[in-house]
């Protein structure tokens, strides 16, 4: 609470940038029209990975800022994009499994009007309800498959786990999926 | 892949495909940009730098502590390798190299007699013990006719003076010391030294004696350990050089007490005088010639020296030898002192291990450097004391008045950092240019560290993943966690904030309530119909 007042208190949301070198700056100017084409995608991707709008924006804030800190590790400019979006699966991951201790979200009791975008528009459908009956792993592999429109190799690349793993989860996640929602839709199609 | 994940598939695809993405908020999308003054992650280094066990800030103190333990460890073991194998009593018998290798090999010499020389000078330490002694036995090796030591210092450490008068004593050869050129002194150990050869001549405009327990600053033992402590050690002398002087002359016994209980000091014809010398030569040629036809004891049997025509030959210290002797200056061991102290302190402030280790090294080679000097502790502790308290000015605000504390007890330690505590150590001061240039550079860092925090204070906040900021939060749903009656704590954003109701009335904790409008830091709600 101390540090959100003194934040909110100081003004000082955006930081006056200092003189630097211009090759610094070019990096910096690089660095921000990089990140602007992601930013959108991004937050999609974090929105119906989290179910949470305000969790979202603070994931995409927390992989812009991993992303500004380890520039350096970023040796081909061109790979950004899937270099941007591992760090953000990966802040989204850890928010998912600490969220996992602490409290369970469920799409159902989210009032449909009003609330959190992501949630409301996952509870639409029927199959949106079902995804929040996913284990993280599996959320993990439809939302980017899905919602990230990500061939399976892709996703074994931004989760830092083989293909034979991703396709396994696919399959467990897809059958999961149809068993929830059997009941509901009244039958197999 | 069964017909019923194609269903699912298609199913998933074309919901996703129906789900929009409300826009980024602004203020989103806008603080990457407001991040930029944080520096970039460094290298290897740096990530060495930031491990982070996670304990909390003691626990991080803990981990400094240990790391710059660990630093200094590291550095203390890799000069303690390269010292005891250079050095030491007890690896001067295992690695046998100990004089550098001969400049002209016996093999090749012309027949007849040979003269070793061992040139010395500078502070009795480990390193002289170590070279004298190789030099000694490389002689007797040698078959060499006589091992002449060449001596000129102020004094040493009493372990470092007993090994090279046991040397010389025990030595199966003539020995010779010889204090010159002209100039030489022969002081404290020295006169030690000196006194317990086979043979000793001084040159001309030479001195020996002075070998005892007065102060550098003036003040004598007793001031500073008490007067029980310093009779000890003022008996414990006089007896060692009353035994020495035995051996060399009855008649000067008397006069080599005078050197110890009376702190004389005595020119070379008024040593010879008293029997405390064999004769004054001015070079080594005339020591060689003079020592010819002598009669000394060498190992308890009388032996004629012959010495007539022998060439000399020259075995000087090694490079690493005269590196580590070069430490013994009062000085240079003050400078590495400060320097030491300056970068573990910067170590415990900026980790950057590099640093921490130099320091480390620069602390091990100073005490390595001052174990043949009167070390001062007081003089010490008010040095290490002063950097303290100029370091800890930008952390306790006192106006400047740390710093100059800091500065007097750095300087008060700089002067009273050698004392003189023993009858075998030479007199030694810092010099005045040495102690004010250390002392700015002190301030200098300290008045760096200053700005640089001073800088760190106005920079813009850091923004991370535990800061929200300007979410807003106006519509939103939440959840109550505190009744609101009407005031209380309502759950909305993932976050717990201060709220109370638009309305009459009360709220229960589990209501679901809707943000109405923020007011500074409090959310006003009302429950949701």
């Amino acid at each position: 609470m101390f540090v959100k007042e003194a934040y909110l208190q100081s003004d000082v949301v955006r930081a006056p940038v200092d003189a630097r070198d211009d090759r610094s700056r070019a990096i910096d100017t690089r660095f921000a029209e990089a990140l602007s084409d992601e930013l959108s995608g991004a937050y999609r991707l974090a929105g119906y990975l989290l179910a949470d709008a305000a969790e979202a924006q603070d994931a995409v804030q927390e992989a812009s800022v991993r992303a500004w800190r380890g520039l350096s590790n970023l040796r081909e400019q061109d790979k950004f994009h899937s270099w941007f979006s591992q760090i953000l699966v990966n802040v989204c991951r850890t928010r998912l499994r600490k969220r996992s201790r602490q409290r369970t979200l469920d799409v159902d009791e989210v009032d449909l009007e009003g609330g959190d975008p992501f949630r409301s528009a996952l509870a639409r459908d029927a199959v949106g309800r079902a995804l929040s009956s996913l284990s993280t792993e599996l959320r993990m592999v439809v939302v980017l498959r899905y919602w990230g429109d990500l061939p399976l190799a892709d996703i074994a690349d931004r989760l830092g786990i083989p293909i034979g793993t991703v396709k396994s989860r696919h399959h467990a996640a897809l059958q999961t999926l149809r068993r929830r929602i059997e009941p509901a839709t009244g039958g197999t199609r | 892949m069964s017909d019923s994940d194609f269903d699912m598939e298609e199913r998933l695809r074309r919901f996703a495909a129906s789900t929009r993405t409300p826009p980024l908020p602004a203020e989103t999308a806008a603080l990457p940009w407001a991040v930029q003054s944080e520096s970039r992650r460094p290298g290897f280094l740096g990530r060495l730098r930031s491990i982070d066990p996670g304990w909390g800030r003691a626990g991080r103190a803990v981990y400094g502590a240990v790391r710059i333990t660990a630093t200094l460890a590291v550095a203390f073991g890799i000069l303690l390798v390269v010292g005891q194998t250079r050095t030491g009593g007890t690896a001067s018998e295992i690695v046998v190299p100990v004089a550098s290798p001969r400049q002209s090999p016996l093999a090749g010499a012309p027949s007849g007699p040979e003269v070793v020389v061992l040139p010395t000078s500078g502070v009795v330490d480990d390193v002289m013990a170590s070279y004298v002694t190789g030099g000694v036995s490389q002689a007797e090796a040698d078959g060499a006719a006589a091992v002449v030591v060449q001596l000129d210092t102020l004094g040493g450490s009493e372990s470092s003076m007993t090994t090279i008068y046991k040397a010389l004593e025990n030595a199966t050869i003539p020995t010779i010391v010889w204090v010159g050129p002209s100039g030489a002194k022969a002081a404290s150990a020295g006169t030690f030294i000196t006194l317990s050869a086979g043979l000793a001549y001084m040159a001309d405009g030479t001195n020996i004696g002075a070998a005892s327990p007065v102060a550098a600053g003036g003040g004598d033992l007793a001031a500073t350990y008490g007067q029980t402590e310093a009779d000890k050690v003022l008996a414990d002398a006089e007896a060692a050089i009353r035994s020495i002087a035995q051996l060399r002359h009855p008649l000067a016994v008397d006069w080599a007490v005078t050197t110890v209980a009376n702190a004389q000091s005595y020119t070379a014809q008024e040593a010879l005088t008293a029997h405390g010398i064999n004769g004054v030569a001015d070079s080594i040629d005339q020591v060689v010639s003079q020592a010819d036809g002598q009669t000394v004891t060498v190992n308890g049997a009388q032996v004629v020296v012959h010495t007539k025509g022998a060439s000399t030959v020259t075995l000087n210290e090694d490079a690493i030898q005269s590196i580590l002797q070069g430490l013994d200056d009062p000085n240079i061991a003050f400078i590495l002192l400060v320097i030491g102290v300056l970068c573990v302190v910067v170590e415990f402030f900026h980790p950057t291990l590099v640093v921490g280790l130099l320091g480390a090294f620069a602390l091990v080679l100073s005490f390595y450097g001052s174990g043949s000097l009167p070390l001062n502790v007081l003089g010490v502790a008010l040095v290490i004391l002063g950097i303290a308290m100029i370091v800890l000015e930008p952390n306790l605000p006192s106006h400047g008045l740390l710093m100059l504390a800091g500065l007097i007890s750095f300087v008060v330690g700089g002067v009273a950092f050698y004392g003189s505590p023993g009858p075998y150590l030479p007199t030694a001061t810092v010099a005045w240019p040495i102690i004010a240039t250390m002392a700015a550079a002190a301030a200098a860092y300290g008045l760096l560290l200053v700005r640089t925090l001073l800088r760190m204070r106005n920079r813009a906040v850091p923004v991370g993943s535990g800061m929200v900021g300007t979410v807003n939060v106006i519509g939103m749903i939440g959840t109550v966690e505190k009744d609101l009656a009407p005031l209380g704590t309502v759950y909305v954003a993932r976050e717990a904030w201060t709220a109370r109701l638009a309305g009459e009335g009360s709220a229960l904790r589990g209501t679901q309530v809707k943000v109405v409008r923020k007011e500074g830091l409090v959310l006003v709600v009302e429950p949701v119909a």
